[in-house]
């Protein structure tokens, strides 16, 4: 890791952000294994803050060697020890003390995960004050503000050798068996869960992992808490859909949210149905939608299994949300409503089946071949083709059209070949009503084709009309000025040729001899 | 309206009698040798049952390419015919029947509209190649003597239907989709085109209730010297045939037989939501409503089931540690 002394956002220090160029894409989606060269700096995340003294630890005696009278004092000093905070920008500073506060937290670690009878009540406010001074902090903002997710490294939290050991600590705290909910309540209230929460903004995954995990167990325990998180990660996501459209957690709250989603009692409350709709459909209008898609779908399909009215209320929020002009994000909907066709019921399948099914049909017609194959790949499945089957009067008759008419325009082969699949499989459903179909489908593009004749029919005449007229136009205008000339000059011979109002056909020549000397012909 | 076809005798009509004799005289050339369809039926080799199923592939072709009924109805002739004198391994039909439909393309098709046999193969999933197409409609070819022109039901059909004078109520396409219908079954290779063509004729006669053109059918029937007893025979089956094919019901589809072929891309993302989540459930209680952090002194009774029921399972220890229970217990006791 480079040394540098400059904190993190130094007015010098260039933003270095450019677009992926398009030959790195493929099919317009960027290639996932190219990195961004770039000079990695050494970061922090968090601000170091400057304690105003700077205390200088010692080291204490083992806990393992500790009689039992002095366990637990030991154990709270140590915890104190705990709450003096390093410095990691700096990698040679007070490596003595970071050492010893190092090996004190491991320690601790053992301590609870091993040890029964450790955790007594006077450690439960010392432990969480040490845990909050060592994790609470304000998370800087990004050092590259064109991050992606998916494509950049992330920036990692520079005092992870403790931090990640604190983390460690807090969670053997909460599963140990002498775990007392009601003596922590106390402590873990709602302010300390708020600014956990605001935790999973951090850009390392490794520290949202640890807070998923804890926010869990918290959300499992302390009873008295769980409205109160469900409202705040409410908050969270409806400030990230409508204003910020930035946090980095979303994934890992979503899976969180997927466990209590599972375990919700029945007949689903009218909150959680509120939280469907207004929280977790609009979700998927996200732009990175793609690093969280897969929790967010598993968290609707188990709403689906949990309670089969809000089925509808789900497509149709997802047709409304259909993606217009981003075929990535098309294919991950298309995977969705795969899913939930999977466990749908077949009696609320036939509410949605023809706004759905329209969709599929124009997503059939997308010029992006992986956005048509992948609709076309729901024909694969067994149980949503029994579904068709026992609608294929009203489905039928929504896709022949588009089927018909990609296969015979569409560029991609593998394409071609999967509408074959699709029309056979209907043939066999039920050949009448196909034949009925190409029957009618035939007729309507004799029609077009008439239309289409008849149209260029049209154009046709008037343009011949146009031409006759300007050739009537300047045959007379011709015929005018040869008036006027023999006008001039006083030609006592007969006008050479007639008005031209009406004639279509050409004017007869003037005869030769009436022209006198050097008339320009016709 | 009466006796329409009894008044209009002028050129046209007399023409199209006898083109219908014609055919009629010609159409025994080009039947499929009975005793080779009915060994086809008693046989497990190349069964009824695999026969009917090419067949039906070559209409998925045939309405997939937007060739015409006259090439499918031919391709069947050209088939049958071949099969009732040939005994082939069943891994040839696939072949054996592309090629019959490529060799009544040929014949029926505009060269515009012939489909390469490249894509013929690729679309109906065949595993043989372009040569092995070529070699075999030579061979059929040569063992049908190159009678390639059949005279067909759908000839009849045709023919029939301009005699009966009234395009308008009588619906050629709906005939020929029903022709195509009974064709998928080999019981009706067995029967004479002009019998066949006449019976669907009748049905849809009756069907329409239209007293008037059955007299044209008997006056055909006449014509052609057509036995009754065969006529009704034949008439009965289609009509068997008939009630199935318009039944509303669908019918399962055989899925296996078809191969679905994605791109690389698209199979990568198939399965990528089926993970099962790492989390334990959490179960939800009816405590859990109250916004207040002492919400689990407010313990109703009905709580303590729901608790014990729904206990989530998962390896890390219960989520609900016994002295909470005995907590919770001792509290209920004392409401």
């Amino acid at each position: 890791m480079e040394t540098t002394k400059l904190p993190p956002s130094s007015p010098s220090s260039p933003t270095t952000s450019f677009s992926v160029p398009s030959a790195e894409k493929v099919d317009g989606f960027p290639r996932r294994s190219m990195r961004r060269a770039r000079q990695r700096r050494s970061h922090s995340s968090s601000q170091f803050r400057y304690q105003s003294s700077q205390v200088e630890l010692t080291p204490l005696p083992l806990l393992k060697d500790a009689p039992v009278a002095e366990l637990h004092d030991l154990f709270c000093k140590k915890l104190q020890q705990c709450c003096v905070l390093f410095d990691f920008l700096d990698c040679v500073a007070d490596l003595k003390g970071k050492e010893i506060k190092r090996a004190a937290l491991n320690e601790l670690v053992e301590s609870v995960a091993t040890s029964r009878g450790v955790l007594i009540e006077p450690l439960y406010p010392e432990a969480i004050k040490m845990i909050s001074v060592n994790i609470f902090r304000t998370l800087p903002p990004s050092e590259n503000p064109e991050f992606d997710p998916e494509e950049d490294e992330p920036t990692l939290e520079a005092s992870w050798p403790h931090l990640q050991l604190v983390y460690e600590f807090f969670l053997r705290f909460l599963e140990s068996p002498d775990f007392q909910p009601s003596m922590a309540k106390r402590y873990v209230d709602q302010k300390f869960v708020l600014q956990l929460l605001e935790l999973f903004d951090s850009e390392d995954p490794r520290e949202r992992e640890y807070l998923k995990t804890i926010l869990h167990r918290v959300y499992g325990k302390l009873l008295g808490l769980r409205a109160y998180i469900r409202k705040q990660i409410n908050n969270i996501f409806l400030r990230f859909i409508y204003e910020t459209e930035h946090f980095n957690g979303v994934a890992e709250l979503l899976e969180i949210l997927g466990s209590i989603i599972n375990g919700f009692a029945l007949p689903l409350k009218s909150e959680h149905k509120q939280f469907l709709v207004r929280v977790l459909i609009p979700l998927h209008t996200a732009k990175s939608l793609s690093i969280f898609h897969a929790q967010l779908a598993y968290c609707v399909v188990q709403f689906m299994e949990k309670d089969a009215t809000v089925t509808e209320y789900i497509i149709r929020g997802l047709l409304k949300y259909w993606p217009k002009t981003c075929t990535q994000k098309e294919v991950m909907f298309l995977g969705e409503i795969e899913e939930i066709l999977d466990v749908i019921e077949p009696s609320q399948f036939i509410r949605i089946q023809e706004p759905l099914f329209k969709q599929i049909a124009a997503c059939i017609s997308s010029p992006h071949f992986q956005v048509a194959e992948r609709a076309l790949y729901f024909w694969n499945n067994e149980y949503i083709l029994s579904l068709i089957e026992e609608n294929c009067q009203v489905i039928l008759p929504l896709v022949f059209a588009t089927l018909y008419r990609v296969s015979k325009e569409h560029w991609n082969q593998t394409i071609v070949s999967l509408i074959y699949n699709v029309l056979k499989t209907f043939m066999e459903m039920n050949s009448k009503l196909f034949d009925d179909l190409t029957a009618s489908y035939k007729v309507e593009k004799q029609k077009e084709m008439k239309r289409e004749r008849e149209r260029a029919e049209l154009w046709r005449g008037l343009e011949e009309y146009q031409e006759r007229r300007m050739q009537m136009l300047t045959e007379a205008a011709r015929n005018q000025r040869n008036l006027q000339e023999r006008g001039e000059r006083g030609d006592t011979l007969t006008p050479s040729s007639p008005q031209t109002a009406h004639s279509d056909q050409p004017e007869p020549k003037p005869s030769g001899a009436s022209s006198g000397a050097g008339e320009s012909a016709t | 309206k009466q006796n329409l076809v009894y008044l209009h005798i002028d050129m046209d009509a007399f023409k199209l009698m006898k083109e219908l004799r014609v055919n009629y005289d010609q159409e025994v050339h080009y039947l499929p040798k009975v005793t080779g369809l009915v060994f086809i039926e008693s046989t497990v080799r190349i069964s009824a049952k695999c026969r009917d199923a090419k067949v039906e592939d070559l209409w998925s072709l045939t309405s997939f390419f937007g060739y015409s009924t006259q090439t499918f109805v031919l391709a069947v002739n050209l088939l049958d015919r071949f099969l009732a004198m040939m005994r082939i391994q069943p891994k040839h039909l696939s072949c054996v029947s592309l090629s019959c439909l490529h060799m009544a393309a040929k014949v029926t098709e505009e060269e515009c509209n012939l489909t390469p046999t490249d894509e013929l193969i690729r679309i109906g999933q065949c595993r043989f190649t372009v040569s092995d197409l070529a070699r075999m409609e030579k061979i059929v070819t040569e063992k049908l003597n190159f009678k390639s022109k059949a005279v067909t039901a759908l000839t009849f059909l045709h023919l029939y239907h301009e005699i009966a004078l009234s395009k308008e109520t009588l619906s050629l396409e709906k005939l020929e989709a029903q022709l195509k219908a009974c064709l998928c079954r080999i019981a009706f290779s067995k029967a004479k085109p002009s019998v066949l063509a006449l019976a669907l004729l009748r049905q849809e006669i009756e069907a329409l209730q239209w007293e008037d053109m059955l007299e044209v059918a008997y006056y055909i029937q006449a014509h052609l010297k057509i036995a009754n007893v065969e006529l009704m025979l034949w008439s009965e089956r289609v009509a068997q045939c008939l009630s199935d094919y318009a039944s509303p019901e669908c019918s399962k589809p055989n899925h296996r037989r078809l191969q679905w072929i994605v791109s690389r891309r698209t199979a990568q993302n198939l399965h990528s939501y089926r993970s099962v989540p790492e989390l334990p459930t959490i179960p939800e209680g009816c405590w859990d409503e109250s916004e207040s952090e002492d919400s689990c002194e407010d313990m109703m009774s009905s709580g303590e089931e729901s608790l014990s029921s729904s206990l989530g399972s998962d390896a890390e220890g219960s989520f609900f540690p016994p002295h909470l229970r005995r907590q919770k217990q001792r509290q209920y006791l004392f409401a």
